[in-house]
């Protein structure tokens, strides 16, 4: 199971955009659907994840909005800006080349 | 795109900032919501409800630990904390009352009244002179044994103008006073007679016009005058085309030949002297000639504006030289004297220079004790504060945390302090002013000093920042379970600082011994200068000033012109009695006369007889209060065709008379007299001293009106009633308006005016030294209050004891009060001690009071004692209050 120190704090960032990228989303869901799409491989911590939504929000990538939720529950749902959706791609394309790049080392050193 | 981003960042960080609370509850909700969640999915795994939301908190984490990151993330940490710090300090300032008010209180009086007055001392005694390049104006004056400053003959002055090579215009002035005819009600205005260059030497030019040039001391040249501003818009409305006027000035015409700007100040003078400042309306020209080797008659004083790089000694040096040269050609004229050359400076402020430093010390000794005091009660707020810092830094305040709020509370409190201190500084500033004698000269330009508030304020910054602060390091640098365990009475540190705080009180008890003792001689010497008997009786007594014209009143008109004013006021009723004299007592007024013989005596070798010289009318003596020691007043028989009379006081019969009776001997001013030019003393009056404050009289004699060598054209006029003596103004001005409506009646005032304004410096630095006394010893009583009161919170438990085992409330009240008294008196001693050496400093400013006068010392010793065990009682009381029970158990 990985730790939050596990995941460096850019990825968790990019993870968390990229999740509610299609569709705003509240912060249950975005740990949820973390963890789903990766398989249970990536565990949010749940400590970890509202200081970065916390930190997204007062960087003006993300906005949040209060809306009830299918249960009838009030839950803060958060989208992204137009800002925020400039710099997922930017931080896409770099994890893009950055996993290249760590992909030709690992394939190069075995 | 970029713009809107920015907009989302600035509209979340004002709403955290300000709405803090409603972010707190929406993070609240938030966390709610997702608990809720979580545990709904447990339900669903099937577990039971409580196991559910525990696993679902567990799963969660450290809720404060989330709330505490978020807070991190938001980003106005800064501002957030400084604002906690400062709600904090708030707080615990609150919490203690006692210390908030004494220590804003120090400040507040310390800062303020400190800038108050600096302000006032700087605005009167400090204010450069109002003249470009005024560390070049010089004034010239002869010097010999008897006569240590001396005007100059008018032909000496043409003789160093133009052999002089220091000066770049040396210029010499006489006073004379004009009448001003034929636009409104007649006036007379101060004047003065200015050569070529007056002007030019005081760096100073017309706004008008232009000044006069050495043409214009050829008698019979055209009259000019320049007049000052004020004459300018008060007499000629302010006339754009004044220059060339013609007006009417001692009923001769004269042409105007410049106006001087707002501003221009009269450099002060000597002989018939008018004060520094703004206080001559009228300049013409000074006219003279005759005969060169004529130079016996002294009376023009100079002033000069030296060369860029020539000091005033070497210009004393040439005019040394120049007199050596002159005594070769005028040897009868000029053997025997020096020159004098003093920087304008020194001629101005010279004579207040000691009550200046007197008062800077007083306002540097305030600020010291102000300082120990803040100092003082920081200390014993850090030490008693001890635990609670041990406690903060237990809890996980980190050291740097606890030192930036011991510095946020230190800097409010100065900077409420500083806020109550400006209100301080321009009330006392106000009260200050109008506590000022009237005619104060430039009482309306003082205002507040910024840079002496900013300074005040700076170092008490610093002392608190100092003393706030340092306790604080030592506290967040030992171990905080020492402090801890050792319950509130602190560890080692606490004993230094009782020490240190006792060391300050000391210092602070004999600073403020210091001022009191400066207060309590300058007191005395006060009172002392009250009491002396000024040798006239100031009350019910009226003065004016009455010039006749040279050109309508002739020599001989002049005593027939006064004889009938006299008579016409002594028939009033309610005038008990009139005259007129050349000049008044306490009014400044020098003329001396040297060189006449008096018969049958030789005078001391390199000496010569000599003695101050007025004329007076028969009233005069009996109006002014003067008493007669022996023989007669004059009397209108003392005419020219009587035998010359005249009057001496008692200090010149005892001082050429020795061990003889006076009356009867005679004088002449004449080298080879005849028996006609012998004057007979008729009469010996009491003495009259220049300025009451004076050492001693000078002596002086009077000639009768109807026989006086010299003018009397211009005269004192005095009236004596049985009343307030604004009562006979209208009748005097009656007297003289019948006799000739073209006269103005000039400084009409009571002599009890003069009376004041002469003791009204004295009494200015009486009053300053006294406030910075009370607010020294003031000060001086919190600081050992504070001491004391402390030291008995910290003996509580001690007390408790000694009264458990039977000590008498009276035992423990003595050994506080014993304590502090020891304090106060190793101050006080100190104190004493610092006076004694300081004396010196004080000594010219003493009236018949010696510096080490022991009334004073004592009184001051008691006084601060006394205030010292007032201070103590307090705490002492406190101390035998205490239930026992409660004593030993309160720690």
């Amino acid at each position: 199971m990985s730790k939050p120190s596990d995941l460096i704090q850019g990825t968790l960032d990019l993870l968390i955009l990229q999740t509610i990228s299609l569709e705003p989303k509240h912060g249950w869901a975005i740990a949820k659907r973390i963890e789903q799409v990766s398989e249970d491989v990536l565990q949010v911590s749940q400590g970890a994840l509202y200081p970065a939504l916390h930190r997204l929000e007062q960087q003006g990538w993300i906005r949040a909005a209060w809306r009830k939720t299918g249960t009838g529950r009030e839950a803060k749902f958060y989208q992204l800006t137009r800002a925020g959706r400039a710099q997922l791609e930017k931080e896409l394309a770099q994890w893009e080349r950055l996993s290249h790049a760590v992909g030709l080392v690992i394939r190069m050193a075995s | 795109m970029k713009l809107r981003r920015r907009w989302d960042i600035l509209r979340m960080r004002l709403r955290s900032l300000l709405r803090p609370k409603r972010v707190e509850e929406d993070l609240d909700k938030e966390l709610r919501f997702h608990l809720a969640q979580q545990t709904d999915e447990n339900l669903a795994t099937g577990m039971p409800p409580a196991e559910a939301r525990r696993a679902a908190l567990r799963k969660l984490g450290g809720v404060t630990q989330i709330q505490e990151e978020c807070r991190d993330m938001r980003r106005t940490d800064h501002i957030e904390t400084l604002w906690r710090d400062l709600r904090y300090a708030l707080r615990s300032l609150g919490k203690s009352p006692g210390f908030t008010a004494v220590i804003l209180l120090t400040l507040a009086l310390s800062i303020g009244a400190n800038s108050a007055i600096f302000s006032v001392i700087d605005g009167v005694l400090l204010r450069p002179l109002p003249y470009p390049d005024a560390d070049r104006i010089v004034r010239v004056f002869f010097h010999s044994a008897s006569y240590p400053r001396f005007p100059l003959n008018p032909f000496d002055f043409r003789d160093f103008r133009a052999r002089n090579r220091s000066f770049e215009s040396l210029a010499g002035f006489t006073r004379s006073d004009l009448q001003l005819s034929g636009t409104g009600q007649p006036e007379r205005f101060t004047g003065f007679a200015v050569t070529a260059g007056f002007f030019h030497a005081l760096g100073l030019r017309p706004a008008r016009g232009h000044e006069f040039n050495t043409n214009d001391e050829i008698p019979g040249n055209q009259q000019q005058a320049i007049l000052s501003d004020r004459l300018w818009r008060n007499r000629f409305a302010a006339d754009p085309n004044i220059i060339g006027r013609k007006i009417t000035l001692d009923s001769r015409p004269f042409t105007v030949a410049g106006v001087m700007p707002p501003g221009t100040e009269h450099p002060g003078n000597e002989y018939n002297g008018v004060a520094h400042g703004e206080t001559v309306d009228v300049w013409w020209p000074f006219a003279f000639q005759g005969n060169p080797a004529h130079r016996g008659s002294h009376y023009l004083e100079v002033v000069g504006r030296l060369k860029k790089g020539v000091t005033s000694t070497q210009a004393q040096s040439e005019m040394n030289a120049l007199i050596a040269q002159l005594a070769h050609e005028y040897p009868d004229a000029l053997a025997g004297w020096q020159a004098l050359v003093i920087p304008l400076y020194r001629e101005i402020v010279g004579p207040s220079e000691r009550l200046i430093l007197v008062l800077l010390g007083a306002v540097g000794l305030v600020l010291l004790i102000a300082c120990a005091n803040a100092a003082n009660l920081l200390l014993a707020r850090a030490t008693s504060r001890q635990r609670e810092i041990a406690v903060r830094a237990a809890l996980g305040a980190g050291r740097a945390r606890l030192v930036r709020q011991m510095l946020t509370e230190s800097l409010l409190i100065a900077f409420i302090g500083g806020g109550l201190a400006v209100a301080i500084a321009v009330a006392g500033v106000w009260a200050l002013v109008s506590f000022l004698p009237a005619g104060f000269p430039r009482a309306d330009t003082i205002h507040v000093n910024a840079a002496v508030f900013a300074f005040t304020l700076l170092v008490a910054l610093a002392t608190g920042v100092l003393f706030g602060l340092a306790p604080a390091l030592q506290a967040a640098r030992t171990d905080f379970h020492d402090n801890l365990r050792a319950g509130g009475r602190g560890a080692g540190g606490d004993r230094a600082h009782l020490r240190l705080r006792s060391v300050l009180v000391v210092g602070e008890v004999s600073l403020a011994c210091l001022l009191l003792i400066g207060a309590g001689l300058m007191l005395r010497s006060f009172v002392n200068l009250l009491r002396a008997d000024p040798g006239f009786h100031p009350e019910h007594l009226l003065t004016a000033n009455v010039a006749l014209p040279d050109a309508t009143y002739k020599a001989t008109e002049a005593p027939h012109f006064w004889g009938r004013l006299c008579a016409s006021l002594d028939s009033i009723a309610g005038i008990r009695a009139a005259g007129v004299g050349t000049d008044l007592p306490w009014t400044g007024y020098d003329d001396n006369i040297g060189g006449f013989t008096i018969e049958g005596k030789k005078p001391a070798a390199n000496e010569e007889f000599h003695a101050r010289y007025h004329v007076a009318s028969p009233g005069y003596f009996r109006a002014v209060g003067i008493p007669l020691v022996r023989g007669r007043f004059f009397t209108a028989g003392d005419n020219m065709k009587a035998p010359l009379a005249m009057i001496v006081n008692r200090s010149m019969a005892r001082r050429y008379w020795p061990n003889e009776d006076a009356l009867g001997k005679r004088i002449t001013f004449e080298d080879h007299p005849k028996e006609a030019d012998w004057l007979t003393v008729v009469g010996i009056v009491g003495d009259v001293k220049d300025k009451p404050d004076s050492p001693a009289a000078e002596m002086a004699l009077w000639w009768p009106i109807g026989q006086s060598p010299v003018s009397v054209n211009n005269m004192a006029v005095v009236v004596r009633g049985s009343s307030a003596p604004s009562l006979l103004v209208n009748d005097l001005r009656q007297a003289v308006r019948q006799i000739d409506p073209t006269l103005a009646v000039a400084n009409v005032r009571p002599m009890d005016d003069i009376a004041d304004a002469n003791v009204s410096t004295p009494l200015f630095a009486l009053f300053l030294v006294a406030v910075f006394a009370a607010l020294a010893l003031t000060l001086a009583a919190i600081g050992i209050y504070g001491v004391i009161s402390y030291a008995v919170s910290q003996r509580t438990r001690e007390f408790g004891l000694r009264m458990a085992l039977g000590a008498q409330a009276g035992d423990v009240r003595r050994l506080v009060l014993r304590q502090g008294v020891k304090l106060a008196l190793a101050g006080v001693a100190l104190g004493l001690v610092g006076a004694l050496a300081l004396g010196r400093v004080l000594w010219s400013l003493l009236y018949q009071v010696s510096a080490a006068d022991p009334v004073t010392f004592a009184s001051v010793a008691a006084l601060a004692i006394a205030i010292a065990a007032l201070a103590c009682y307090l705490p002492a009381r406190r101390a035998t209050g205490v239930d026992p029970a409660t004593a030993l158990r309160s720690e």
